[in-house]
């Protein structure tokens, strides 16, 4: 459950989180979709001819989940999974070996006709300091959350 | 391949904003739920149906293209989807744009369990020139 009353402020900080991406977890993640077949995320010749790639890259839907994963573990996942989003913009791939860093900081808070609409914008940094992906999500957090008004 | 055969070669310029695509169904079975979770180191993962790229499988059955690489991808939740379900996904191009001499297309797609639950939106931006990756990133 999501903590009840909970304030939400301007530049508040997300508890980020981390991933160390490895083939194997990149196979699971194509391959639970039943894609068995070669591809650029999954064999090395392939990622040649497509990407002109030395290796295999991570599909940019990986880092959604994880940016998805790190607003559902902040909002809790009753009001997340209900009311969230996330667009996130792919700038550097991300590779096997790779240990990548999402963030996020609350950039805004508006009323809607089910509560506030909370946004965060988000950034993904491998372990270089390099920007792998940015964008924004946010969550409609029911009035029912929020502390109440004066 | 045959597959390959019977399938259109893209034309970007001819590719319209608002084709919609046959409706895609599918069975989400705990197995793959379970992998998902394994693949994104997440047990409590609500949201499977991201790996399977549905907003763009059914381009993929009817276009032959030189690859893509996603740009951008938006995501909405609306319900977890549910083991077992048969899931419904209806897709279509909702834009095309032209920046720095690249081409890209915009797929959207929603889906719905066998029960009419609401289960989320995908919307992606796909380079159609993904050997840009390896000009730019390559090493």
């Amino acid at each position: 459950m999501g903590e009840l009353s909970r304030n939400y402020q301007i530049d508040d900080d997300i508890t980020p989180i981390v991933k160390e991406m490895t083939q194997g977890a990149i196979n699971l993640f194509e391959g639970s979709a039943g894609e068995t077949g070669p591809s650029q995320f999954t064999d090395e010749a392939t990622a040649r001819d497509v990407l002109g790639t030395e290796g295999t890259v991570a599909s940019g839907r990986m880092s959604l989940t994880f940016a998805i994963e790190m607003l559902r573990r902040y909002f809790g996942a009753d009001v997340f999974n209900h009311s969230g989003m996330v667009d996130l913009r792919f700038l550097r791939p991300v590779r096997p070996g790779d240990t990548i860093t999402f963030s996020g900081k609350i950039s805004g808070i508006s009323r809607e006709a089910n509560g506030s609409k909370i946004s965060v914008a988000i950034t993904a940094q491998n372990q270089k300091g390099d920007t792998t992906g940015v964008g924004q999500g946010s969550a409609i957090v029911p009035n029912a959350y929020l502390p109440p008004e004066d | 391949m045959v597959e390959a055969d019977n399938k259109i070669l893209l034309d970007w310029d001819a590719l319209e904003v608002g084709e919609t695509f046959e409706k895609y169904e599918y069975v989400l079975t705990q197995e793959m739920i379970d992998t998902y979770r394994k693949g994104v180191m997440d047990p409590e993962a609500g949201f499977p149906t991201i790996a399977h790229k549905v907003d763009v499988k059914q381009y993929n059955a009817k276009y032959r293209d030189n690859g893509s690489v996603n740009a951008r991808c938006a995501f909405y939740c609306y319900s977890p989807p549910i083991a077992g379900k048969k899931i419904t996904v209806r897709a279509w191009i909702s834009d095309k744009y032209l920046r720095r001499g690249k081409n890209y297309i915009v797929t959207e797609a929603v889906s719905v369990d066998e029960d009419g639950r609401l289960i989320d939106r995908v919307i992606t931006h796909e380079l159609k020139q993904p050997s840009e990756v390896g000009k730019k990133w390559g090493s």
